[in-house]
């Protein structure tokens, strides 16, 4: 076997693995079970990667009773219920809120939680009521019950929103003053506030709702049953307020594991060395897998571009015009929620090869526009004097053009590596833990943005000095 | 003699520019034949029909008994009994000089690899760049990159030959090492259509020369009476302006 064809099957056979690996995975549980990732005391992650929290531990807690098994999957809240929509996954538990208007596309279980919509506003702020708000900015988090209320009194408070995706970013937000005030759920705010979150509760709790477990309308009925039968099984038996209690109640940082030494740039690294190292493996792992398909993709685009006659090229270009033209996340978005959502069946697609997919038509898209470019800067003699020689017209594209197309494409393909890195970060949407979720997770639990965003930002820097060093050193080989 | 190339009522168009009129040529074995003409005239175009680089809109072309126009022949196979030899040599930048000469003998599994690099030496020598063997084409000079892109297209062992003016883009004093080679080819017996500027060559070398202007053939004859009675004053001009420079 040649070399090109040894890498090809290599490439096959560990895509398989990968698979392979994500089916089973799934198979493994009876459910999957999707939850928030920034939302304390119901969900956050602590040291070392792991979720804990009232909404995780009620679920533990009832699982064992009931006897069934799940897999978390820890997303954006929005992401967690278009999943839910979208029959990706089986249930939702994030502390969300039960509403008529969600009651239309899920079923609730019985409530486990009552809580009310606070207002909170930074330390010093001289905010004091609602009334105070007129024509300043509010930040809320889409989808929560604070949203939902701060909306309803928009109009007679006269005030501007902001929306965010998840808590921490809504907080800091108030906390740098880019907004002066947010709305968030009493045990939510009160959690944060009690570990470390420099604003303060200035009003009373307003609009108390019930939080609820939720399916999609009319499927999974029996997880649905088994969830309220244990939920009444531990509050009879005193779990559920043994649970409640140990999160409300529980002084700073005795959940977390974290001291306060441990808040220097350095101490910070060493302690979340593990999660952040989980990270990077992540973006490794999609940035060169990305970057292998994206050049196949590419090269096949490339040459279907420069074939003669009229059918390959105009394939390549719609499909370089298509998928470069679309953004990423829309992309992400679309193969990992539209997709399986138009194919129906309970078809999934697990995120990492969803991400893939993405990363591989996106980049294809352009490397396939440079490739093509490289392959018409060939000089039209080369093709000529190769085909009066009487060679065909592949062996004369690969012995003859590509090979000098492809010098001509090096710098373009050490770029497009570098944006491939880059733009794993996107796939964070669709709940992929790679380096930067790992950002917002980490200070979703110690509000050390400014710390964690450098050490990310570093982090980053390295690998792409790596990769140019890398690429230049093959560079230099060739020529 | 036999026929090797014979073409009938030839036109080829760009577009709405008719490049070739309706060419009628015989070319016999062992025949050398030289096309001059002005810049514009339709040589190359009728060189590049001749290899099906160009399609031609209208007429036949029959090679070695092959009908170019019949979509039964399959072009590869005609193509590598005639050798074409560029203007601009076209010789392939990431390949040595030998490599240059075996890549078609291998791909095509005329040869072995062993055997193609005794052939490819054994032209270089013919050429007289033995020594340059292993080099890259971009250190040659012009003159040797046109010897070392005859020798590639000799390697094929074509029974044709179509040069493309040849010696155009050479520093004069490289242009004897090529034409000598190209005389010694025709002395060998091979079979040529040359596109050139070079009146000299012509009248030396060539049994047959035949004048192009406009896309058309405008006369054809031996050089003796061509060079020494041109009979159409489109002809006497061309060769008042080429001859008295």
């Amino acid at each position: 076997m040649r070399k090109w064809q040894v890498m090809v099957v290599t490439l096959l056979v560990t895509l398989g693995g990968w698979f392979g690996f994500s089916v089973t995975a799934h198979a493994d549980a009876d459910y999957t079970i999707a939850t928030d990732t920034t939302f304390a005391p119901f969900e956050f992650q602590v040291k070392g990667g792991q979720y804990r929290g009232i909404d995780i531990d009620l679920l533990k807690a009832i699982a064992k009773k009931e006897h069934f098994t799940y897999q978390l999957k820890a997303l954006s809240f929005n992401a967690a219920v278009q999943q839910l929509s979208a029959n990706q996954v089986d249930g939702v538990i994030a502390g969300m809120n039960i509403t008529s208007a969600r009651e239309a596309t899920f079923d609730f279980s019985k409530p486990y939680y009552t809580s009310g919509v606070v207002m909170a506003v930074a330390q010093k702020s001289p905010i004091e009521t609602m009334a105070n708000l007129k024509g300043k900015t509010v930040a809320l988090k889409t989808g929560t019950a604070g949203a939902t209320y701060a909306k309803s009194v928009q109009a007679k408070y006269g005030f501007k929103i902001k929306y965010f995706n998840d808590s921490n970013n809504m907080y800091n937000d108030v906390k740098v003053g880019n907004s002066v005030a947010c709305f968030e759920d009493y045990p939510v705010m009160s959690y944060g506030i009690k570990n470390g979150i420099p604003l303060k509760i200035v009003s009373k709790q307003h609009d108390a709702g019930d939080y609820g477990f939720a399916v999609k309308k009319g499927k999974n009925a029996k997880l649905l049953r088994q969830f309220n039968a244990g939920l009444a099984a531990i509050k009879a038996d005193g779990t559920y307020d043994k649970i409640i209690n140990h999160y409300l109640h529980a002084k700073e940082s005795t959940l977390t594991g974290e001291t306060a030494n441990s808040r220097t740039f350095v101490g910070l690294f060493t302690q979340n060395l593990g999660t952040i190292g989980n990270g990077l493996w992540m973006t490794l792992k999609l940035t060169v897998v990305a970057i292998i398909l994206a050049t196949i993709l590419g090269l096949i685009l490339g040459v279907l571009g420069v074939m003669p006659g009229k059918v390959g090229p105009a394939i390549s270009s719609t499909i370089i015009y298509i998928f470069r033209g679309m953004p990423l996340m829309v992309l992400a978005f679309f193969i990992y929620i539209g997709f399986p959502d138009l194919i129906g069946h309970g078809f999934k697609i697990p995120a990492f090869v969803a991400g893939l997919i993405t990363l591989m038509l996106n980049e294809g898209a352009y490397t396939g526009a440079f490739v093509k470019g490289g392959f018409q800067a060939v000089d039209k003699g080369q093709m000529e004097a190769a085909r009066s020689l009487g060679l065909p017209y592949w062996a004369a594209m690969r012995k003859v053009v590509m090979p000098q197309g492809i010098r001509i494409m090096i710098p373009s393909f050490i770029n497009q590596f570098i944006i491939t890195l880059k733009d794993t970060s996107i796939l964070s949407v669709i709940g992929i833990v790679e380096l930067t979720q790992t950002g917002t997770l980490i200070i979703a639990r110690n509000f050390e943005g400014f710390k964690i965003w450098l050490m990310i930002a570093m982090i980053y820097l390295i690998i792409i000095t790596l990769l140019t060093w890398l690429s230049n050193w093959v560079q230099r080989r060739i020529n | 003699m036999a026929v090797k190339v014979q073409v009938r009522d030839l036109h080829k168009s760009y577009g709405k520019t008719e490049v070739l009129k309706g060419l009628d040529l015989d070319v016999q074995d062992n025949e050398v034949l030289c096309m001059i003409g002005p810049s514009g005239s339709g040589k190359s175009t009728f060189l590049r029909c001749l290899t099906h680089l160009e399609t031609p809109t209208k007429g036949q072309i029959i090679i070695n008994g092959h009908d170019l126009s019949d979509p039964q022949t399959n072009i590869n196979t005609v193509r590598e009994n005639i050798g074409m030899v560029f203007q601009h040599f076209n010789l392939f930048p990431h390949l040595t000089v030998l490599q240059n000469i075996t890549l078609a003998p291998v791909q095509l599994k005329k040869e072995t690899p062993e055997q193609a690099e005794q052939t490819a030496r054994k032209l270089l020598a013919q050429v007289g760049l033995a020594d340059k063997a292993d080099v890259m084409p971009t250190s040659l000079s012009g003159g040797q990159q046109q010897r070392v892109a005859i020798a590639r297209t000799l390697a094929m062992h074509p029974q044709i030959m179509l040069f493309d003016e040849p010696t155009s883009a050479l520093d004069p004093e490289m242009v004897g090492d090529v034409l000598a080679i190209m005389k010694q080819l025709a002395q060998d017996g091979m079979t040529m259509i040359v596109v050139t500027h070079e009146m000299g060559f012509a009248k030396e070398v060539a049994d047959q020369v035949v004048f192009m202007a406009d896309g058309l053939i405008q006369e054809q004859g031996k050089p003796a009476d061509l060079f020494n009675h041109p009979k159409s004053p489109r002809l006497q001009d061309f060769l008042n302006k080429v001859i008295n420079i």
